[in-house]
Parts: C-alpha cells; structure tokens; sequence
C-alpha cells in the first residue's frame, strides 16, 4: 500500500472534501435548479393551461359569431324576401290599375268611336233615304209625295210611326233595356221608343246588318223586329 | 544477480499481466458496435442504448482493470 | 474553415507557438521526471503522527485538493448568485447559471429516465460526482503542474538527475545523471489513488444506502437469497450463488471505479512526460496528447457519474420482479 501511496490519513482528508463539497453542492446548486426547473415547469403547464383556456374561450366565441351571422343572414334573407314579396305585390296592384285604367281608356275609346260612328251612319240617313227615294221615283213614279215616302223609310229604318213603337209587340217590362237599329234613331224616335217601353234606362245601339226595324233586347227576352230577322223568317218560311 | 532476476520477473509479469486488456478492449469494441448498430437502426432509443452501452463497456473495461491491478501488484511489491 | 479563414491570424499563432516550443526545447531539453504511482511528498518529514491513523505527510496532491475545492466552491458560489438573481426575476436564467443548467438538465434528464421517481436522490451523487472528477481531470493539465516543484536527493537505487542554476533559488533540470529528484507542488488528485479510492468508497457506500432506503431489509435479498433454496432446489441454488456473485461484485466495483479513473489518468500523465522525453523539441506530440487527455477526461468524469447512477437506479429496483421473469 505505501507504493501505491495509499494512507488512511488521506483517505480522511478526500472524504472530508468530498462531503463539503457535495453539501455545498447540493445547498447551492442542485436545491436551487431543481426548484427552479420545477417552478419553471409549473409555468409552462400554467401557461399552456392558460392557453388552452384562451383558445377555448376563443372557439366558443367564433361559434357565437357564427351563430351571430347565421341569424343575421336568414333575418336580412327574410327582409329581402318580404320586400320582394311587397314589391311585387304592389307592382301587381299598380298593373292591375293600370290595366283597368287602359282598359277604361279603351272603354271610353270605343264609345266615343261607336258614337263617331253613329254620327256618319246618321249623316248618311238622310242621304240614303233621299237617293232611296230617287230610285222609287224612278221606279214608281211620281205615286208616292215626298212626305210620305220620308215617313215610309222612316218607318223602315226606326221600326217607330208617329211617336209609337210599331215592329215590336206586346208588353215589356225589365230594368234596362237595349234597342239596336240599322241606323241611329233620332231624338223624337227616341222618346218615343222609351216611351212605349216603360223601361227605366234604354240604350241605344246601331247594326247596319239589320237592314231596318229594331231588335229590342229587355232582361233576358229578344224582340226580334228587324228586317233581316223578317227576311231570315220569310226565307225559312219558303224552304 | 538473483535480485535483478526477480526485478526482471516483475517487469515482464507485469507487462504479461497486461495482455489481458486485449479480451477487454474487443469487449468494449463489440459493446459499442452492438450500440452504434442498434442506434442506426433506431435512433429514438438513443439514451437507453447509451447508458446500457457506457454499463457493458464498464463491465468488460472491469477486466482490464483487474489486469492493471495486477500488473501495479507485481511492479510495486505491494503483496 | 469558415472560422479559420475568417481569421487566419490563428495559423500564425499556432505556427509561432511550435516554433518557440522547437527553440525552448532546444535550449532547455526535456527530462523524463520519475514516474510514481503514489503522490510525491513535499516535506520528507511527517507533519504530524496521529495514533491510529498514523504519519500525516505533505504530498502534492494536497495543494491541488485545496485548490481543487476551493475553486470549486468558488463555482458554485458563482452559480447559486446566478440562479438566485434569475430565480427572482423571471426564471430564465444567464450566464454562468444558464450554462451549468444546460449541462446538469441532461443529467437530470438521463437520470429520471433510469432512476424514475428516485431521481432526486440519485441526482445530486451523480452530478457531485460528475462536476468533481471533471474539475480534477481538467486542473491536471494545467501547465505547471506536475513540472515545478522542490528538489529531493534521490532515494538509493533510483535514477537522478543534475541540477544547473537558473536564478536565485530556481533550478533547472539537466539531461545528466545526477542526485537529485523533482517532487511538484501540484498533481493532479485524479492521479491519486486515495481521491479515486475514496470516491469509489462513497459511491459503493452510497449505493447500498439508496438501496436500502428504498427497499429496506428486503434489499439484502439481492445479496442472500435462500428464500428460492427449498422451494425449487436446483434454480434456488443457483440463485444463491448468484447473490453470492453479486456481494463479491460490489467488492469489485469499488477496485475497478478506483482503478478506471487512476488508470487512464495516470496513462495520460506517462504518455504525455514518456513522449516530451523521447521526441524532444517537437513539441506538437504532446500538444496533441494534451488533447487526447481533454477527450478522455471527460470523458471519464461522465462514465464515473453515469456508472454511479445506474448501479443506484438498478439497487432502488427491487429484484422481486427479475426473478419473476427469469423463470
């Protein structure tokens, strides 16, 4: 052993420095760094708790979100569709107002032409009548005065003499009635005509295609005393 | 003349006791092959392999060190 | 080589180095100082004789233990300031502190993966361990030590050297034979049977302490187990023999932590005086040995700790459970 210069003396004095050395050791370096490393750990778990919490916290908020906008579109997509549905109803009313209001226009149009119309056909009354009664003079001579042949064409065409309603027979009674001649009636045959009907409005129509006489038409009876509806009789009457 | 032929019996003893440090360091050479393979072959069990490695080469240095005791014992007449 | 080119003035010093090395060894020629496996003693007489103990000398490696632990507690003083001003203010810690963190976590790392719950016990043996041999591997190759010392006569028989004056009361070493032999002030302890002798004691002992702590009387099993005897007679033998085993390896482990760390120092310091001896001026050998011995001392301060921390891991597990899975 003293070759290998191993003493127990020695041996002592390294335990002793050993001890000091892993007390002081332990006491200054290890005890603080394990506290520390433990400390440290502590808050990173801490930290990584507090931002599990954060994106937790954040995840709930983006479905709030998401729930917030889903609401918003189906509102905002319910207020486009009620305006669309109001829109559309209003442009449907002004439509129909305005087709009612065309509708009135061409109305109005087509009373205003069939008076138009009446006024020519009245105009050429009295020039028909004159060259009709040219032709029968011709054909008959001088047989006829003017006057009565005036008052024969006028019979002829207004179904009414002297102030009564002669083509048509038999009692009438009805609310309106309508009165349709060949060609316009005058005033006085007018009258006379609501006169025999005791009718509270009568209207007046004229249809050149039935050559003469008036077809009267109250409630739903048809007075047929035209000359086409004679002539269409006489015809039927000689098959 | 007979203590020179004991001090050179010591010397060579010692140096013969040395010889033995050659089974150790193929020991300590297959304990790091087998370790450095498996590390290759796996490098994820890394600290296990090292430390089981570092524990294989300190048994098998023991030897050599049995040897170096030895030798010291033959050169310096401690027994 | 990036670093180099960057600052190529290092070739220069490293070139100027050598050649002042070839010179001085020119001029002052290396000697081959005597070689002893125990520490040299600075005072020839005792300094004093205890009655049991016995005569206390003044060796080298006394300065150096002093110095060793004296700088070694200026360390840790150094790194507790550290830890401490960074423990107060957020933690994270700097410098000296930060650097002994970085290094001790990998240990502590290491340890818990072997030791598991028992890691703050078995983490302070290691790191004790571990940062001691470390500072002694590293002080040893400090220049001056092991090269100036005081001169003795030489023993009877030995070989000496010749004395030529340098200044004052300095000598110098001549390559002639002589009377005379160097004892250095400073040896590095790891080169010191009774440092690497103890610490092999304190951590067998210590082994065998965790052990107990954490499985009590239940723990002298490992070593007497004829529990096994009478229930299965053959294997119960063998595992007798085998506790038997491991009693006689524990006696082993104290020889051979001793003996690793003494031997590849004490190789470091033969190779590095052997080599400067022989080749003389070139100077470039040893440096290189030098960085030899820096690898290997690490090196062998890791292997001591980790050695120390596995046999404690492997004694604070029970062995109930091998036995279990053996058969």
């Amino acid at each position: 052993m003293e070759a290998l210069g191993i003493n127990l003396g020695f041996l002592i004095v390294q335990i002793i420095a050993f001890t000091i050395l892993f007390l002081t050791l332990n006491a200054w370096i290890y005890k603080p760094m394990l506290d520390m490393m433990e400390t440290r750990k502590q808050k990173i778990a801490q930290g990584l708790e507090d931002a599990r919490v954060a994106a937790e916290a954040r995840a709930n908020a983006e479905k709030e979100a998401a729930k917030i906008i889903a609401e918003a579109q189906a509102e905002a997509s319910k207020v486009i569709r009620d305006a669309t549905e109001r829109a559309e109803s209003a442009g449907k009313e002004v439509k129909a107002a305005a087709e009612a209001e065309a509708a009135k226009a061409r109305e109005a149009a087509l009373a205003e032409v069939e008076l138009e119309r009446a006024r020519i056909l009245g105009e050429l009354r009295g020039q028909v009548a004159s060259l009709a009664v040219a032709a029968a003079n011709k054909l008959v001579g001088e047989a006829l005065d003017e006057k009565k042949q005036r008052a024969l064409l006028d019979e002829f065409f207004s179904g009414v003499k002297a102030g009564k309603v002669v083509v048509v027979e038999g009692e009438f009674q009805g609310e309106a009635a309508e009165v349709t001649s060949a060609l316009p009636l005058t005033g006085e045959e007018q009258e006379a005509v609501k006169k025999s009907f005791k009718a509270k409005e009568v209207t007046f129509k004229v249809n050149p295609s039935i050559l003469g006489g008036l077809v009267v038409k109250i409630g739903d009876k048809v007075l047929d005393g035209s000359v086409a509806g004679k002539l269409e009789g006489l015809r039927h009457s000689l098959k | 003349m007979e203590g020179s032929i004991m001090e050179a019996g010591r010397y060579v003893g010692a140096g013969l006791a040395m010889l033995g440090a050659a089974g150790a360091g193929i020991g300590v050479g297959l304990s790091a092959l087998g370790a450095l393979t498996g590390m290759a072959r796996n490098p994820d069990t890394y600290g296990n392999l090292l430390s089981s490695m570092i524990l294989g080469i300190a048994f098998s240095e023991a030897i050599a060190i049995y040897c170096l005791v030895i030798s010291f014992l033959m050169l310096f007449k401690v027994v | 080589m990036e670093q180099v080119k960057r600052r190529p003035w290092r070739r220069w010093v490293l070139l100027g180095l050598l050649i002042v090395g070839y010179i001085l060894g020119g001029r002052f020629v290396p000697v081959q100082p005597e070689i002893t496996v125990a520490p040299e003693k600075l005072i020839e007489e005792p300094l004093f004789t205890l009655p049991v103990i016995g005569d206390f000398y003044l060796v080298n490696t006394m300065p150096t233990l002093i110095l060793t632990v004296i700088l070694l507690l200026i360390f840790a003083y150094a790194v507790n300031r550290s830890l401490k001003k960074s423990a107060q203010t957020d933690l994270v810690p700097r410098g000296i502190g930060n650097a002994t963190e970085a290094i001790l976590e990998v240990i502590y790392n290491m340890t818990e993966g072997a030791a598991g719950k028992w890691v703050r016990t078995v983490f302070p043996w290691f790191a004790t361990i571990m940062i001691y041999v470390l500072f002694a591997n590293l002080l040893k190759l400090l220049p001056g030590f092991e090269s100036i010392g005081v001169l003795h006569h030489v023993a009877p028989g030995h070989e000496g050297h010749a004395k030529e004056l340098l200044a004052g009361k300095w000598y110098l070493f001549t390559a002639e034979e002589g009377e005379y032999i160097l004892a250095p002030f400073f040896r590095g302890i790891s080169v010191d049977l009774n440092f690497t002798f103890t610490l092999a004691l304190i951590a067998v002992v210590a082994i065998q302490v965790v052990g107990f702590r954490a499985q009590g009387w239940g723990y002298l099993t490992k070593f007497f187990n004829f529990g096994g005897v009478f229930k299965k007679p053959v294997f119960g033998v063998i595992d007798m023999f085998m506790g038997i085993l491991e009693l006689i390896s524990e006696f082993a482990k104290i020889l051979s932590f001793a003996f690793r760390l003494f031997g590849n120092m004490f190789a470091g310091i033969v190779l590095v005086s052997v080599f400067g001896a022989l080749l003389g001026k070139i100077s470039i050998v040893p440096a290189a040995i030098y960085m030899f011995e820096l690898f290997v001392g690490i090196i062998q301060a890791f292997v001591f700790g980790i050695l120390t921390m596995v046999f404690m891991s492997m004694a604070t597990q029970g062995h109930g459970g091998e036995e279990h899975a053996g058969h």
